[in-house]
């Protein structure tokens, strides 16, 4: 009843560059310090810590430019397939009530370009057990009233 | 709202019998034993997840009214479903900053982008 793959997040990119470039892009601490943080975040070079291998670390902090409390992202890859495919696994946030999710990274050639495909979660598990329960339609009732 | 709320929102909707009680106050309000009434389970059963869902801000019931009709509170469900939505923007800004990353990369520069 629970298909908390089809609550997965998708996302697809082409980038203009080869993909050993966008490969290298997510595993050299210099490059992730400079481009992973959120708008309005850093990402401390000293907090990055990559072990480019099947069950290596991927960890980095963000800290918000307005002060406040780092967020500390605690990874582990689990697949890496040079240049085509990085897996890691998310240690669980159970303050934003969040299990255990993986970020995959697919990167395609295309005729010298990178398609990135990108498959993030399950952010919402439960949102899976609502489809299996007909809440569906429930759902969009409440999109209404929402709105 | 807050991430314990969210997460108290989440934990209320992690239960296939909370989750049909909301499907149910979706189509309006109702009491308890009109709640209680398609589940094989007893009405101190319901109450108890009718004070779940209610802690959690998901409904809302009357407190002098005898029968005490349950109502949906749409606010926090709204918070949980744009929670995916978060997350999309969040990879869909980050995957514009790699973008330039790449592009700047290219071009010879050395970016703090």
């Amino acid at each position: 009843m629970t298909e908390s793959t089809t609550e997965d997040l998708r996302i697809e990119r082409v980038f203009d560059a080869p993909r050993e470039l966008v490969f290298n892009a997510w595993l050299d601490p210099d490059q992730l310090s400079g481009w992973y943080g959120p708008e309005g975040y850093t990402v401390p070079r000293e907090s990055v810590i990559v072990e480019p291998r099947e069950g290596g670390r991927w960890e980095l902090a963000m800290v918000p430019g307005e002060g406040g409390g780092e967020h500390p992202l605690r990874s582990e890859i689990v697949e890496l397939v040079e240049p085509s495919l990085i897996v890691i696994e998310n240690e669980e946030i159970p303050d934003h009530g969040i299990g255990v999710t993986r970020t995959r990274v697919e990167l395609h050639d295309e005729d010298g370009k990178t398609r990135l495909v990108l498959i993030d979660g399950p952010y919402e598990q439960r949102m899976g057990e609502m489809a299996g329960m007909g809440w569906n339609g429930a759902f969009d009732k409440l999109a209404v009233i929402i709105a | 709202m807050q991430a314990d709320e969210l997460s108290r929102t989440f934990s209320a909707l992690g239960d296939p019998t909370r989750l049909q009680i909301l499907s149910r106050l979706a189509e309006g309000e109702a009491t308890v034993s009109e709640l209680a009434a398609p589940f094989p389970i007893s009405l101190p059963a319901i109450s108890r997840h009718l004070k779940v869902l209610e802690s959690a801000g998901l409904i809302e019931r009357d407190r002098d009214a005898q029968y005490r009709p349950s109502r949906l509170q749409v606010e926090p469900l709204g918070a949980a479903s744009e929670w995916i939505e978060t997350r999309r923007r969040t990879w869909e800004e980050r995957l514009d900053r790699l973008d330039r990353h790449l592009q700047s990369l290219q071009r010879g520069t050395q970016s703090d982008d």
